[in-house]
């Protein structure tokens, strides 16, 4: 009995510990929770029945500036979240860093730059990003209906903070939401991501 | 061009380049360099060379783009690891001409936070390769040139310039004033593929292996390698390498799950004990592995050797299991196999052996185990160590069960077999065996948090190897707890100092009971820590309901009340099980006084300031470390002694899990504590102290490092 027991206790922790996930294709993404911009406090378990595409920013990054004077990040933020996506902003620039902002900041920034995201997480110990391992801004991840990793990588196949460079450029986010939503296989699934590094906390 | 200050700069360049080739008509054959322009852009300076300046056809050519950051800032090689970006090119080129992928020098590693850049602090220049094809009939080459190249301090500005300009085409003539930009930038570059290579790529991990002579890489001091490609490695990940005389092996980790594997390109970094370095192109074969490193070792693969050598390893491995016999958490199981030895006048030779053997065995089915379910939860992500099983506390609340239970059997209120119990009695040589290997068991589990001098290296080592690897490793540190009572099962002489077996054994047995007590009671008050007060009192339920199972047991011989007593014993098992993780949580362990907790970011802001720092890693469950802040820590003499060399003390409590910590103790080769660090004022290098402390030992240390 007692070692019987014991073999079922560490059966235990193995299932307790196996559940730490790690950002993976075709795997759960990593639970998260995190403050809005608006003070809200949501979890990526909220969206369970809706497809989430997370974006990881920083308004002072010349490659996502060039996506967001350009109007190709709200472009692609519309057409997901029209077609039911939630879409989740997170700024995982550490305090003093390059990027980090302010609540009201994040909501002016959204208003002027006509943001169609649905929430702005901020992140300023970069809890989400490391939980993420998110590497550059913009760093792309969707996630389907049912929690489960689909995209990964860079928002295009252009490494180019040139607004110029978006002729011909292949939105990487959209060709996997349109693959996605017609429910056929993800063909670039995962895909370097270029841009800043995350000004994480050191 | 958006950048006013390039449009700017791309008129200043392109007034210049028409002078440049006024002068050059004019003077006709005299002419000096063909240099095409220097642009500085906000945050660099860029310019653009041709080495020749007159271009034959048919010819290969080189031009050169000299990329000057600003002092601080970077620009990027063509794989700029976990972010940045390489130089864009954009040509218009007449038909006939074409500008080919650039040639770059070797990069520099520039880790930034978590992550890793690869590229250029100082000056750099890309080559590139310019082919004029033989039917190229033209006297001129009109060119144009966008580039758009990043630099990054930590934040990162895009550079943007444009060069244009005629190139002439005629009788192939060196530019003299290029030669030696374009010497030096050769200079700069790896040198080409001279060694073959394979790159194996695995789940978790990547093995190159450069099939070089160790005669050719003497004094080798790193290696380490740049892949061009995406997929091969974790950028910020340590390599390891070793050289032996199959040829060079550098292990790098992999993201599971990460980017697939492109290609086996890269560049080779050789660093010498004398300082100098090498760089070789390597063009490796690639290939896809599917099975794990280490399961096909036996085929002959060298294994790689992170800090020490397998067979040193193996030797601290055996040395640290004979020594963990003397540290404190062991002793009091130790006691109950010493006890068993009281009778060994009583058994055959042959009856002793067989017991030793049973415990050995015990000792190593234990080891086997724990270390397996380590494996699998390690591969699953989590960063743990050494003595994991203490940080869960339904483990703990087992233990403190399985503790209470051996007691009250050595004091007479039952019998269950811990081999103990029998003696004097005679008792087959059988049930004694079952004893013995149940105390190896015993043995195994409480002595596996505790960690013993030279045993801290073999197991830090163990935990990054392959799974072969781990297992004889840990064999060999079971097999040297077990040694000495093994041995001693063989001596003849022992079993004969033995006395006579008669009743003052029931004494002894009784009196053994206590240091079982006392165990049950160390293990609560980790439990308490762990869980709180209300897990604890649930534990002390449970404890009390599995006692009561067993009396009903004992007591009553029905079917009914038998099968009473197992739902009561399972009953309380499961309680202890299960109710810890509802009351997770519990209380934090105090620190006293000025001592602050340890977190990175703690210790780099105290680094910073330079102060002097003792990072001390302990856990609740760990006797050694509390036994070293008894004895040596935090005695009045210590505490004076730190306080006159305005020492700042950094307290890291392992008892839960803390992936900070594991993190902390793998930098150190450790895989559990005690960790004893003393970093001396201004340094971020510490001195790392034995894991037994006495006061002289913190004493010398204090004094020759302040």
């Amino acid at each position: 009995m007692l070692r019987n027991s014991i073999v079922g206790i560490l059966a235990t922790l193995i299932f307790v510990f196996a559940s730490i996930a790690k950002p993976v294709n075709d795997q759960s993404a990593p639970g998260f929770s995190g403050v809005t911009m608006t003070g809200e406090t949501i979890s990526l378990s909220d969206f369970i029945g809706q497809p989430v595409i997370l974006e990881w920013t920083n308004h002072e990054c010349p490659y996502v500036r060039k996506h967001y004077i350009s109007g190709n990040m709200q472009k692609t933020q519309r057409a997901t979240t029209e077609a039911g996506a939630v879409w989740i902003s997170i700024i995982s620039s550490a305090p003093g860093e390059q990027g980090h902002v302010s609540a009201e900041q994040a909501q002016r920034l959204t208003t002027e730059r006509g943001v169609y995201a649905d929430h702005v997480v901020l992140d300023p110990e970069g809890v989400i990003g490391r939980l993420y391992e998110a590497k550059t801004t913009p760093h792309m991840f969707l996630i389907d209906q049912s929690g489960v990793l689909k995209y990964q990588g860079a928002i295009d196949d252009k490494p180019s903070a040139n607004p110029r460079s978006l002729d011909g450029a292949t939105n990487h986010v959209l060709g996997a939401w349109s693959e996605f939503v017609d429910g056929e296989e993800i063909n670039l699934a995962q895909t370097k991501p270029y841009g800043c590094s995350v000004k994480y906390a050191d | 061009m958006t950048n006013p200050l390039a449009s700017v700069a791309k008129g200043l360049a392109s007034a210049l380049f028409a002078l440049l080739v006024l002068a050059l008509t004019t003077f006709s054959n005299q002419a000096q360099a063909l240099d095409l322009g220097r642009i500085d852009v906000s945050h660099s300076s860029a310019s653009l060379h041709s080495e020749y300046q007159t271009l034959g056809a048919g010819e290969t050519h080189w031009l050169g783009l000299r990329i000057a950051p600003r002092e601080g800032w970077h620009s990027y090689w063509k794989n700029y690891g976990d972010s940045g970006a390489a130089p864009l090119f954009y040509w218009t080129l007449p038909e006939g001409v074409s500008v080919g992928e650039p040639l770059y020098p070797t990069p520099h590693r520039m880790p930034i936070g978590p992550l890793m850049n690869y590229g250029y602090e100082e000056p750099s220049v890309l080559l590139l390769p310019l082919r004029v094809e033989e039917s190229f009939d033209g006297q001129t080459i009109n060119f144009s040139v966008d580039v758009e190249w990043l630099v990054c301090e930590i934040e990162c500005v895009p550079q943007d310039a444009s060069w244009s300009g005629q190139l002439s085409v005629g009788d192939m003539q060196e530019s003299e004033s290029a030669q030696s930009l374009f010497a030096s930038a050769r200079l700069a570059l790896p040198e080409l593929p001279i060694w073959s290579a394979s790159l194996s790529v695995y789940e978790a991990q990547s093995r190159l292996k450069v099939f070089v002579d160790q005669a050719e890489a003497p004094n080798l001091s790193e290696a380490y390698f740049f892949p061009a490609s995406e997929g091969i490695t974790e950028y910020a990940a340590e390599q390891q390498w070793s050289l032996t005389e199959e040829g060079l092996f550098v292990d790098m980790k992999r993201t599971v799950g990460g980017l697939e594997a492109e290609g086996g390109e890269g560049v080779l970094l050789l660093s010498f004990d004398d300082g100098s370095k090498r760089a070789v192109e390597i063009s490796a074969e690639m290939q896809i592995q599917q099975a794990a490193l280490g399961e096909e070792s036996g085929s002959g693969m060298p294994l790689i050797e992170a800090t020490l050598p397998l067979w040193q390893a193996v030797i601290f491995a055996l040395l640290g299991g004979m020594v963990l016999n003397l540290m404190p958490c062991v002793f009091p199981v130790l006691s109950l196999k010493a006890f068993s030895f009281i009778s060994a006048n009583a058994k055959t030779a042959t009856e002793r052996r067989q017991e030793g053997w049973a415990y050995t065995l015990g000792i190593w089915v234990s080891f086997m185990a724990i270390v397996a379910v380590l494996l699998i939860i390690k591969s699953g992500g989590a960063a743990i160590g050494w003595g994991f099983q203490l940080q869960e506390p339904a483990f703990v609340g087992s233990l403190v069960l399985l503790m209470v239970l051996v007691a009250l059997s050595l004091s007479g209120m039952f019998n269950i077999t811990v081999g103990v119990e029998s003696a004097g009695q005679g008792l087959a040589a059988q049930s004694g065996n079952k004893g013995a290997f149940f105390q190896g068991v015993l043995a195994a589990l409480v002595a596996t948090p505790c960690t013993a001098p030279l045993m801290a290296p073999a197991i830090g080592f163990a935990l990054t190897q392959a799974a072969p690897v781990v297992f004889l490793v840990f064999s060999l540190l079971a097999f040297g707890l077990a040694l000495p009572l093994l041995a001693l099962s063989y001596s003849a002489t022992l079993a004969r100092m033995m006395p006579r077996p008669g009743p003052w054994m029931e004494k002894l047995k009784e009196a053994l009971a206590f240091p079982m007590y006392l165990t049950a009671a160390w293990l609560l008050y980790v439990f308490n820590l762990q869980a709180g007060a209300t897990a604890t009192l649930a534990l002390l339920v449970g404890v009390i309901t599995a006692i009561f199972g067993v009396w009903v047991w004992q007591s009553f011989s029905g079917q009914v009340s038998r099968l009473v007593a197992v739902i009561l014993m399972v009953g309380a098992l499961t309680g202890i099980i299960y109710q810890p993780s509802g009351d997770q949580g519990g209380a934090q362990t105090q620190t006293n006084g000025d001592i602050q907790t340890y977190s990175e970011q703690n210790l780099a802001a105290l680094l910073a300031k330079e102060e002097t720092v003792f990072a001390y890693f302990t856990a609740e469950w760990c006797i050694t470390c509390k036994v070293n802040e008894q004895v040596a820590l935090f005695t009045d003499d210590t505490q004076a002694l730190f306080a006159d060399r305005g020492i700042v003390m950094l307290k890291g409590d392992w008892t839960n899990r803390n992936a900070e910590i594991a993190s902390l103790l793998a930098d150190y080769g450790r895989a559990g504590v005690p960790l004893y660090l003393l970093f001396p004022k201004g340094s971020t290098e510490a001195v790392v102290l034995p894991e037994i402390l006495t006061p002289g030992i913190i004493k010398d240390a204090v004094e020759q490092n302040t």
